[in-house]
């Protein structure tokens, strides 16, 4: 589990709208993702880096992306704790700050995208782990 | 010489079409047809498109710009950056407002959408692509959208291009009135109200965007600027001082203009690019803003925070009153108000009341945002002002129990005290504020409204009666006060009369809808006697227009309009000695009416103003100049001051907190009319244009400064569906200054009608301890106050 949220090519590809994920070296890599809020599509050329903040506990994703008239910085945290059956449990929290053109004209529909992209990413994480 | 009595029925027959006449608009076949010429129907051949590169980001270091894969893309020809600008001296430029602008920046951008680098290629969609291809290194700087937090000690300096004497950002102070004076009489004060009052930043979301082409003839040496423009001349002067081009060699022209309303007064980064491009590659360079960029980045109106109080007696009289203001400029001044005014004419907040005691303070400040400050159909703050003083005569009325009608009745300048020093130092021209009051109560049936108001309350549902008795100040401005970057604001008219009893008058002021092809000619055919259909009126081109400062703060009919009738009357002059010429008479025996001059006491001895005409070229007298021609450069004595009188009823539905206009009264005094339907017309547009900002509009920003009203989609501008039917009345007091006794007229309902709006709104909740409301008085707004009042449906 450890091993797999600090990959950033197996965890980041899980990532929203992520078309390719490229690995620059262990904790730094590269992404291409397309998001679409409302009408505006944007396609984001994403600079990452994995941190572990605490082996085997927490770990951070830090991004900083910029898409023509866009842009996104944020930092996601994976705090991993033993679940109650056995199993690991994930709690995250993201603070995301989305800048110029997707911000100003996609607003009022920034908060459902959000959260549907964040439950899409969980989704696919859920089932690459049990693959 | 002045002909300012009182034309309350027009003097020239319909065929002649002179003042008092509803004449057809003669610029309207054209736009009917749909053959108006705006700048982005025109191509030059071997045109290029010019699009640009905006900020995400509302304050960020430039840490690099990367355009190699853009310029890859076949048909960029150049990428533009601050850096090629700095070679040159570009990359800033000075604003109308004496602060300075980026037109591209070196190293930080300063708010979201800031233009960051330009694209030039041989198409619009190439632009574009090339736009999107453009790689640029942001590293995110802290961000201060509050004007509150801007002027906090250890706010971080927004401008340090303002040297380490300004290390804050605080841009300026301005004061008027007599602060002690005040101070002591608010003290004294039996009654004292205040109140906070925000008037949000707005945008004129003119249909048609800004735009340009700049066409460079290295040949000739001439650059060519089409532009929609609402002040070419001013524009021509600060492109020579700027480039360095010699200003014979500039010819700035404007098309048709699809609305101005003070939006397309200010130089903008795009048309500085569009000429640094076209000098560049040598041909003619499009720049056109799309409906985001327009909203996003041009130059924005209000954001004024006002703490006013007044001070009155128990039984209503006004005594003192007391403002602060904080302004919220932006990153950058570039308002277009007069060198002397940086808060526009604010200090007109008086308003239409007699009372001896008034401090004023405004403090300009800078934030990460785009320049504030400019206009939204009114440019120098009177809107702000109106809003200020009109809301908190409502409240003082609502406090001491005592109808707010009768309450300005009673505190009102009266017409016998005209002219009337304010406590601020203006003096307004002429008024009969009670008049029009009275008119506009009796328009709307008022104490039956009163009465309706209480049986509907007794029953729980929600009706308001609101008024605005407002005073406008226009016609900028007299020299000795007024001037834009040191140019006085006089304004101006050639007049030419040809051969054939045709005439061609060329204005140094512009239109952008308000009709100046027929009311300047009204004006002409009232002092000369020739038919409007044979007048032409010309106007922007630099090229042939007598200079002038253009168009905004309803300055043309005020300014320009005057010096049209003194070119006139010029014109008139030598008329009588060519006249007297002909009919071998004394010029002083001969007398002027309907368009001709005859010998007293002999009617049938005369000669038309075509017949004198025709001889200023065939048969002029011996010692004369052949030709019939005038120009006048006008300097007005003083300023206009427009009033009326507003009465609006408002109902509010309790489940969804939705305010609907049910009537709107506008009672308007615009000294003589030039053209009542046109008249009528600037009022409907101005009524809309104020009650827009009063229910839907407003630019808001996150605290990211992320515009949030970047689209028509969050940006509500009202339909025919939303706006109510008008009902307008008028008076007539002619300006005594005025050659013709007229004042201006194209701002005064839109400030006249939000804090009537306004105060509808209040009246209607005043009951459950509703004080105030800030517009735009929203369904939410509404809802969430009447939710926590408990009176939802």
């Amino acid at each position: 589990m450890w091993a797999f949220v600090t990959n950033p090519v197996e965890a980041g590809s899980c990532g929203p709208g992520v078309e390719s994920v490229e690995a620059s070296d262990a904790t730094h890599f590269k992404a291409r993702a397309k998001v679409g809020i409302g009408f505006i599509n944007a396609r984001f050329n994403l600079d990452g880096e994995m941190v572990s903040v605490t082996e085997s506990e927490v770990a951070e994703v830090k991004a900083h992306g910029q898409a023509p008239g866009s842009a996104v910085d944020g930092t996601a945290t994976m705090r991993l704790s033993d679940g109650p059956d056995g199993g690991t449990t994930m709690n995250w929290s993201a603070d995301v700050n989305i800048s110029g053109t997707l911000a100003s004209l996609g607003a009022r529909l920034i908060e459902g995208t959000a959260n549907k992209m964040i439950g899409q990413t969980f989704v696919c994480m859920k089932t690459k782990l049990e693959a | 010489m002045a002909d300012t009595g009182l034309k309350e029925t027009p003097q020239t027959t319909e065929a002649v079409g002179g003042m008092g006449h509803s004449v057809k608009r003669k610029e309207d076949p054209r736009f009917i047809r749909g053959q108006g010429e705006y700048i982005d129907d025109l191509v030059l051949p071997g045109m290029l498109w010019l699009d640009i590169v905006r900020s995400p980001y509302a304050h960020a270091t430039i840490k690099g710009i990367d355009a190699s894969e853009a310029l890859k893309i076949p048909g960029v020809l150049a990428v533009i950056t601050g850096a090629d600008l700095e070679k040159a001296g570009l990359h800033w430029m000075p604003t109308l407002a004496g602060d300075k602008q980026m037109v591209l920046p070196t190293d930080t951008v300063m708010y979201q959408s800031q233009e960051v680098c330009a694209v030039v290629a041989t198409s619009r969609y190439i632009a574009a692509d090339g736009v999107a291809a453009v790689l640029v290194d942001y590293e995110p700087l802290p961000v201060i959208v509050d004007p509150f937090k801007a002027l906090e000690p250890d706010a971080f300096v927004l401008r340090p291009d303002r040297g380490p004497d300004k290390a804050n950002n605080h841009i300026w102070h301005w004061e008027s009135g007599d602060r002690a004076a005040t101070d002591t009489a608010m003290e004294a004060s039996e009654v004292r109200v205040s109140e906070d009052i925000y008037i949000p930043r707005i945008h004129v979301a003119s249909i048609e965007t800004c735009g340009c082409i700049a066409d460079w003839n290295a040949t000739r040496g001439q650059m060519t600027l089409h532009m929609t423009s609402q002040a070419p001349h001013a524009i021509r002067t600060v492109l020579a001082l700027v480039s360095g081009l010699p200003e014979q060699n500039i010819r700035v022209k404007t098309h048709d203009i699809g609305g101005g309303f003070g939006g397309k007064v200010p130089v903008y980064p795009g048309y500085v690019l569009a000429v640094v491009a076209s000098l560049t590659v040598g041909k003619p360079v499009k720049w056109i803003e799309d409906r985001s960029e327009n909203l996003q980045a041009d130059s924005f109106a209000r954001d004024y925070h006002i703490h006013v109080e007044l001070g009155a007696t128990k039984a209503g009289k006004i005594t003192s009153l007391k403002v602060k203001t904080v302004a919220d400029h932006g990153y950058t001044d570039a308002a277009a108000d007069p060198s002397k005014f940086p808060a526009g004419l604010f200090n007109v907040i008086t308003g239409s009341y007699d009372f001896d005691n008034a401090f004023v303070e405004v403090d300009g400040v800078y934030t990460n945002k785009p320049p504030g400050g400019v206009a939204y159909r009114c440019s120098f703050r009177v809107t702000e002002a109106v809003h200020a003083i009109e809301r908190m005569v409502d409240i003082l009325a609502h406090d001491i129990g005592k109808d707010p009608a009768q309450l300005r009745m009673e505190n009102f300048i009266q017409p016998d005290q005209f002219p009337y020093k304010t406590p601020t130092g203006w003096s307004y021209d002429s008024g009969d504020y009670p008049r029009a009051l009275k008119k506009a109560l009796d328009m709307i049936g008022y104490d039956d409204l009163r009465k309706e108001q209480l049986e509907k309350r007794a029953k729980g549902e929600l009706m308001g009666i609101g008024i605005s008795s407002f005073t406008e100040i226009v016609g900028a401005g007299p020299s000795h006060d007024f001037d834009i970057l040191g140019i006085k604001m006089f304004d101006s008219c050639e007049i030419r009369v040809h051969p054939t009893g045709k005439v061609l008058a060329r204005i140094g002021v512009q239109t952008q809808g308000q009709g100046h092809e027929t009311t300047f000619a009204q004006i002409i055919a009232e002092e000369l006697g020739f038919p409007v259909a044979d007048i032409k009126i010309e106007y922007g081109d630099t090229d042939t227009a007598p200079y002038g400062l253009g168009t905004y703060a309803s300055r043309s009919t005020p300014v320009a309009g005057a010096a049209t009738a003194i070119a006139a009357r010029k014109i008139r002059d030598k008329s009588r000695k060519i006249a007297a010429h002909l009919l071998e008479a004394s010029e002083d025996d001969l007398e002027w009416t309907n368009g001709k001059f005859s010998v007293k006491g002999s009617p049938d001895k005369s000669k038309t103003i075509q017949e004198i005409a025709f001889a200023a070229y065939t048969n002029h007298p011996a010692g004369m100049e052949a030709g019939l021609e005038a120009v006048d450069y006008y300097d007005p004595p003083n300023l206009t001051f427009p009033f009326g009188s507003y009465i609006c009823v408002v109902d509010i539905d309790r489940g969804t907190g939705q305010v609907t206009v049910r009537r709107f009264v506008a009672v308007d005094d615009c000294g003589n009319i030039i053209n009542p339907m046109i008249v009528d017309g600037q009022i409907h547009g101005g009524l809309t244009m104020g009650f827009a900002p009063s229910l839907y509009e407003e630019i808001s920003y996150d605290e990211l400064g992320n515009n949030l009203a970047g689209t028509f989609m969050d940006y509500l501008l009202p339909t025919a569906v939303e706006t109510p039917a008008w009902e307008t009345g008028k008076t007539i007091t002619p300006s005594p200054h005025h050659p013709i006794g007229a004042k201006g007229v194209g701002e005064s309902a839109t400030v006249g009608a939000p804090p009537a709006i306004a105060n509808a709104v209040v009246d209607a909740l005043w009951h459950l301890g509703v004080r105030n409301i800030d517009i735009p008085m929203t369904p939410q707004k509404i809802w969430a106050i009447l939710n926590e009042k408990g009176v939802t449906a």
